[in-house]
């Protein structure tokens, strides 16, 4: 009875009922769109950080990554990777050998990072094979293709087709030092990477530096790179002595961090944008409230339980917050899915900012994470009982015969 | 009093060619150190062993010098890089790559590298003839036997030193030992000069060793051997064109 009373009530004045509805419901959808749109730019951010370089896990020689020291170097690495591979949660295995020297072309010479890889496999690992600007994507028939950086070309002068000469120190102390010819130049929009790297063909690099068969870390990509660290601790175990793995979080210590205080300024951002909305019910149900003072007497009157009033008023607030939260959901997640598939293009007016080794690219765009939708609902509910509490207790402690004779 | 003063001053001034010598010009004693293997011009076989905590190895290398801003080295052993040459120019430094036929220029942000694989970088082909440009000297002590000199940039130059010490032997006016420092002011490499022998009628170290202070089993020992001076190379010898001509 108490429920179709509530429906009723709410129907009586349709049109506040559906103001405050709407109120509700645009406060929640879009929050759900503006989270989803957060966690887009740093889903690109760490996607770019990653993706563009790293990988999500790395396993390499321990300390290799804090100096890169040449000779921390590891061999027998095709089981280790094959074992990786099946597992359910790895995306990609690609080993890597690195260089630094000198690149050279015609007149000009600049020092440069060379990434030894097998095209295959670093293809699922990096997105380099995507963001080309010219030629093609490395090829493991073309043993001296060269894939370079934007920045680097640009510097060199070089274009697809063209010679390159790197000039390294071998590991065996020989001058090592052979030609290149461009395949390909990709732009990631970080200049880390754009300015100084090239990648070449894994056996060509270890034949140059004189490191037969033998690599300096395997990159790992995996469907979750927010579970990094979950995955590393058991692979750390069963790793050959001397080895580690290192997530993400630790390569890229800031990125961690950004992502820390995002999902603090997340909350933040969800409790002012509902104590927002919440005074907004608050003063609906309120003014609903007081307009039935009379009627809520004669209810009384009649021999209804104050208990019993206060659990109709809260019952009308409920009934308009699942509205509202569905409602709202359903056009929260419509703009996120819109924003992820289509996106607003914004390089016109903004070119890619690097920050914390990550890349914000000139685009908006969304990405859908169960936490961004799952947050704002259930906030929404709670505040909509929250703020019917005080009007449903003062509706309970009308004094019928007092609550009657009020105009 | 005051003539006290002045006999002082009289005594001072007197004794002063005597503590000294005669009048040292430090910046000559220097120069004439850095340019000791060169002369006017110069050609030798240096032998050059280096060796780091990953591996050793020995290159016989031919050299030739002009004045103080020309020279080149060309690799005669190991075969796999016979032919590998480094030409200087003023402040420039080309390698000569025959395995692939090109020139490779070192960029400015690479000249801090090392050079040929030893404990020598880039720099210090190009900015050792430069010393009496780029320092200041003081004598920082005498005794019977030797010099120590204090060598410290002056504030414009552009050099990685924090402080050079050069020791420098009286009779043969031959240095000992180089200390460098960095420019914390700590000692992070020292070169050892010796087996003096007399050499196309100059007396000559002819082993110097290479020691970087923070790896204690690295080293880099050079050996000059045939050493001949004032030969007649024309300029033109230490050019691009004859790089990769020969």
């Amino acid at each position: 009875m108490l429920v179709s009373l509530a429906f009723r009530n709410l129907w009586r004045n349709s049109r506040r009922t559906l103001l405050t509805l709407s109120a509700m419901v645009v406060s929640s959808s879009l929050l759900i769109l503006a989270l989803g749109v957060f966690s887009g730019m740093f889903a690109d951010m760490l996607a770019s950080a990653t993706e563009q370089y790293y990988g999500h896990l790395v396993i390499s020689a321990r300390g290799y990554q804090d100096d890169r020291d040449m000779f921390a170097d590891f061999s027998d690495y095709a089981a280790l990777a094959g074992n990786l591979r099946k597992r359910p949660e790895v995306r990609g295995v690609s080993p890597r050998l690195r260089a630094f020297g000198l690149v050279a072309h015609a007149d000009s010479t600049y020092p440069a990072e060379l990434l030894g890889v097998q095209p295959a496999q670093e293809q699922q690992v990096t997105s380099f094979s995507r963001q080309l600007v010219a030629g093609r994507y490395l090829d493991e028939t073309e043993t001296a293709g060269a894939l370079i950086g934007a920045g680097l070309a640009k510097k060199l002068g070089v274009q697809p087709g063209d010679e390159l000469v790197f000039l390294t120190q071998a590991a065996d102390g020989s001058i090592g030092n052979d030609l290149l010819t461009v395949t390909g130049i990709f732009e990631t929009g970080s200049g880390n990477r754009d300015n100084a790297l090239v990648l070449v063909n894994l056996p060509w690099l270890q034949k140059l530096t004189v490191l037969p068969d033998r690599i300096h870390e395997l990159a790992i990509t995996i469907l979750e790179p927010m579970r990094a660290g979950e995955l590393a601790a058991p692979l750390q175990t069963n790793l050959p002595a001397g080895l580690e793995v290192l997530t993400w979080g630790q390569l890229l210590p800031e990125m961690q961090e950004v992502i820390a205080s995002y999902n603090v300024s997340r909350l933040i951002l969800v409790a002012i944008l509902y104590a927002a909305t919440g005074l907004g019910i608050l003063n609906t149900i309120f003014m609903s409230v007081m307009e039935r003072t009379r009627e809520f007497g004669i209810l009384m009157a009649m021999g209804m339980k104050p208990r019993s009033v206060q659990n109709l008023v809260l019952l009308e607030t409920l009934a308009m917050g699942v509205v509202s939260m569905t409602l709202g959901v359903a056009a929260g997640l419509a703009m996120t899915l819109y924003m992820e598939r289509v996106g607003v293009d914004l390089s016109p007016y903004l070119s890619a900012v690097t920050y914390a080794g990550g890349t914000i690219l000139p685009r908006l765009s969304a990405a859908f994470e169960a936490d961004n939708v799952t947050i704002p609902a259930f906030a929404l509910l709670l505040v909509s009982l929250a703020a019917g509490y005080f009007p449903a207790r003062r509706a309970a402690r009308l004094q019928p015969i007092e609550a009657i004779r009020e105009e | 009093m005051n003539r006290l003063v002045t006999l002082w001053l009289c005594i001072w001034v007197a004794c002063c060619p005597l503590a000294f010598g005669e009048t040292l010009d430090l910046r000559e004693l220097i120069r004439e150190v850095e340019i000791q293997y060169r002369g006017h011009s110069s050609h030798a076989l240096v032998h050059m062993e280096v060796a780091t905590e990953n591996w050793q190895r020995s290159l016989e290398m031919e050299s030739w010098s002009l004045e103080r801003d020309r020279f080149l080295t060309r690799i005669l052993e190991p075969p796999k890089e016979r032919g590998v040459s480094t030409l200087k120019v003023d402040d420039e430094v080309w390698n000569y790559l025959p395995k692939v036929d090109r020139v490779i220029k070192i960029p400015p942000s690479m000249m801090g590298g090392s050079w040929m694989g030893s404990h020598i970088t880039n720099d210090d082909l190009v900015k050792g003839s430069q010393i009496d440009r780029d320092y200041t000297f003081a004598l920082a002590e005498e005794t019977n036997s030797i010099w120590r000199i204090e060598c410290l940039p002056r504030p414009e130059a552009a050099v990685v030193w924090g402080k050079l010490v050069y020791e420098i032997e009286k009779t043969t006016r031959l240095p000992l030992r180089v200390d460098y420092y960095d420019e914390d002011m700590v000692r992070v490499r020292e070169i050892v000069f010796d087996e003096v022998q007399t050499v196309s009628g100059r007396k000559l170290p002819l082993r110097m060793t290479v020691l970087p202070l923070d790896k204690p089993a690295e080293r880099t020992i050079m050996r000059y051997r045939d050493l001949e001076f004032d030969l007649p190379l024309p300029p033109d010898f230490f050019s691009l064109r004859f790089l990769k001509a020969r």
